[in-house]
């Protein structure tokens, strides 16, 4: 008998099954994702609004006198975070527009679904990898920039009126990061293509935003706002933070309200895609 | 509930639909121990009745029930047990054999040492050894077809669900799945659920047979059973107008059924071929071939479906 038909055994050590079954989807996926060189290269360029920051901080901690022309205080936080949404969703295009998609394309859906896993199991596993890459360019960079804040001018920081920052960093960068997850995973779904799906979640994203310039120079109406996921999500950060905001004039409650409906609407989408089984009627 | 002891898989009066089209209409049945295959034309309910096994679909009233357990109440618990190949193609883009099988173990609830190392093993016995660090994509179809048998064997499960798994296969491709599928049921003990609408990759594997046809249970048991000697068969070719012969073997308790070089004719028990020379030569007709046959899979298949014997 040749070595390797000696093979296979019988497997006696099942266990009951995992609390958290989620977790090696999440894991195999970013593994594939992360071995893609220019997809480091990407990431790391994300990066490189942190360093600028830092370097702004230290320089106007260094030179006070700096600081009339580059002002370091709580909207700094907000600024990068509003910054960095741009980068999640780039982010999200090339690490994450395929995750659903590929699996539609090649009945890998069906590996999954097999198992011992529940289609919820399936889309947290997914979400996980969109989230992850966009905390790891927004939550994680803000939280460094507001300890480097801390560690180079502790007494313009470490006060009780700013302790707000650290909360807001967390909840700007998870709402940022959620709601662009859920996205790009709904459009995934929608698709068999990654390609197809990558250039509908960038058409969604950017012409929404061109949309929204046109109309609100054009008409001069901050409404128009509403339009664009990505000024949403900046408004939201504008409010929080307390930055000028400009032509993005609207109550938070408006932009909040927007972004909880497109999330719903995503999760019907998962809701509705997700499926072992596509029953035509 | 179909009283079969020992059933792995039990179902009664199951009937699925997916909107306004009737999949399966209350069809009983059990799938015992060991290998049994699942036979029917396409459209006849057999990826539904292994999808509601699975727990992909609610039936729409009756009931099943896989290791004790109910696939609509428990999904995980049964799939946990199971394991399928899939009929169309399924793998991960961008994943190796040795990757995908391992991955697919993990997601069943192996531990990832565990996982990798049986995937090793898995990919060895379906003989994928030497390819098992090759993406999967790359895969022709007779390897990706392999590599589906060890991502549904990775976690060693109770009951392997096998859908339609020659299917694009060449002759060669096709004998040696059906032998691996063979050795898995035989040497390796495991109970299996074959389902084809090739009745010859079913006789090669299975003991047991359930016959479906437009979402009905046609026949049900062991091949021994659905092709014993019943009935004498024979091929044979006439000269001249056979429809005397035939309707006269009908009114004999006889069938047949019009083959591409003749008629297979089937005799009731205790009748031999002299019943059809005497036929023939009170009709007036030669008889240019006449060999005796065996009732196969084929036959009985045919029969179930009620549509093929003439008779």
């Amino acid at each position: 008998m040749p070595i390797h038909d000696q093979g296979y055994r019988r497997y006696e050590a099942r266990g009951p099954l995992r609390e958290i079954r989620f977790w090696p989807i999440t894991r195999e996926a970013l593994r594939m994702v992360l071995s893609k060189r220019a997809f480091l290269g990407l990431l790391a360029l994300s990066f490189l609004p942190f360093i600028v920051r830092a370097i702004q901080v230290y320089i106007v901690t260094r030179f006070p006198e700096a600081g009339r022309v580059l002002p370091v205080d709580g909207r700094l936080f907000g600024e990068f975070l509003n910054q960095q949404v741009g980068f999640t969703i780039l982010l999200s295009i090339f690490g994450a527009s395929g995750l659903i998609a590929n699996d539609l394309r090649t009945g890998g859906i069906l590996v999954y679904l097999s198992r011992p896993l529940t289609r919820r199991d399936y889309v947290l596993g997914k979400l996980g990898v969109p989230l992850a890459l966009s905390l790891a360019v927004t939550l994680v960079p803000g939280l460094l920039l507001y300890a480097v804040a801390i560690g180079l001018a502790p007494d313009q920081f470490l006060r009780w009126d700013l302790a707000w920052i650290g909360p807001a960093i967390v909840l700007h960068a998870a709402t940022i990061s959620l709601f662009v997850s859920l996205l790009v995973l709904a459009i995934s779904a929608l698709s068999r293509s990654a390609r197809v799906a990558g250039l509908a979640f960038f058409g969604l994203i950017f012409g929404l935003e061109i949309a929204r310039q046109v109309i609100q120079n054009a008409f001069g109406r901050a409404e128009a706002m509403l339009l664009s996921v990505q000024a949403d999500l900046q408004s939201l950060g504008a409010s929080l933070f307390g930055l000028p905001i400009g032509d993005l004039a609207l109550h938070w409650a408006a932009p909040a309200a927007v972004l909880v409906v497109v999330a719903l609407l995503c999760l019907a989408v998962l809701r509705a895609r997700v499926r072992a089984v596509e029953i035509v009627t | 509930m179909a009283e079969e002891r020992g059933a792995l898989v039990e179902f009664e009066d199951l009937a699925v639909s997916y909107g306004l089209v009737q999949a399966l209409a209350g069809v009983s049945g059990a799938f015992p121990p060991g290998p049994t295959g699942l036979l029917g034309p396409n459209g006849a309910g057999k990826t539904t009745l292994l999808k509601t096994l699975l727990g992909f679909l609610t039936p729409d009233r009756g009931r099943m029930s896989a290791f004790g357990l109910d696939p609509t109440r428990e999904p995980l618990e049964v799939r946990r047990r199971l394991g399928y190949m899939p009929e169309q193609d399924c793998h991960l883009p961008g994943m190796t054999a040795a990757g995908y099988v391992a991955f697919a173990g993990e997601l069943s609830g192996l531990p990832r040492d565990e996982a990798i190392s049986r995937a090793h093993e898995v990919l060895y016995y379906v003989g994928l050894g030497e390819a098992r660090y090759r993406n999967v994509e790359t895969y022709s179809t007779g390897m990706k077809q392999r590599a589906k048998l060890a991502q549904a064997l990775v976690h060693d499960p109770d009951l392997l669900l096998l859908d339609e798994p020659t299917n694009g296969l060449d002759p060669q491709g096709r004998e040696e799945m059906l032998t691996l599928i063979r050795d898995v049921a035989t040497r390796r003990g495991m109970s299996l659920i074959l389902c084809s609408h090739l009745l010859k990759d079913v006789e090669r594997v299975c003991e047991n047979v359930i016959v479906l046809s437009q979402g009905r249970v046609a026949r049900a048991g062991t091949i021994r059973e659905l092709t014993g000697a019943r009935r004498q068969v024979f091929d044979v070719r006439f000269k001249g107008d056979a429809a005397a012969v035939l309707t006269d073997l009908k009114d004999q308790g006889g069938e047949w059924r019009e083959e591409e070089d003749g008629v297979r004719l089937f005799l009731p028990d205790g009748q031999g071929p002299e019943t059809v020379f005497r036929l023939a030569k009170e009709a007036g007709v030669q008889i240019r071939h006449l060999r005796p046959g065996v009732e196969t899979l084929e036959d009985v298949f045919l029969r179930a479906l009620g549509h093929e014997i003439q008779g």
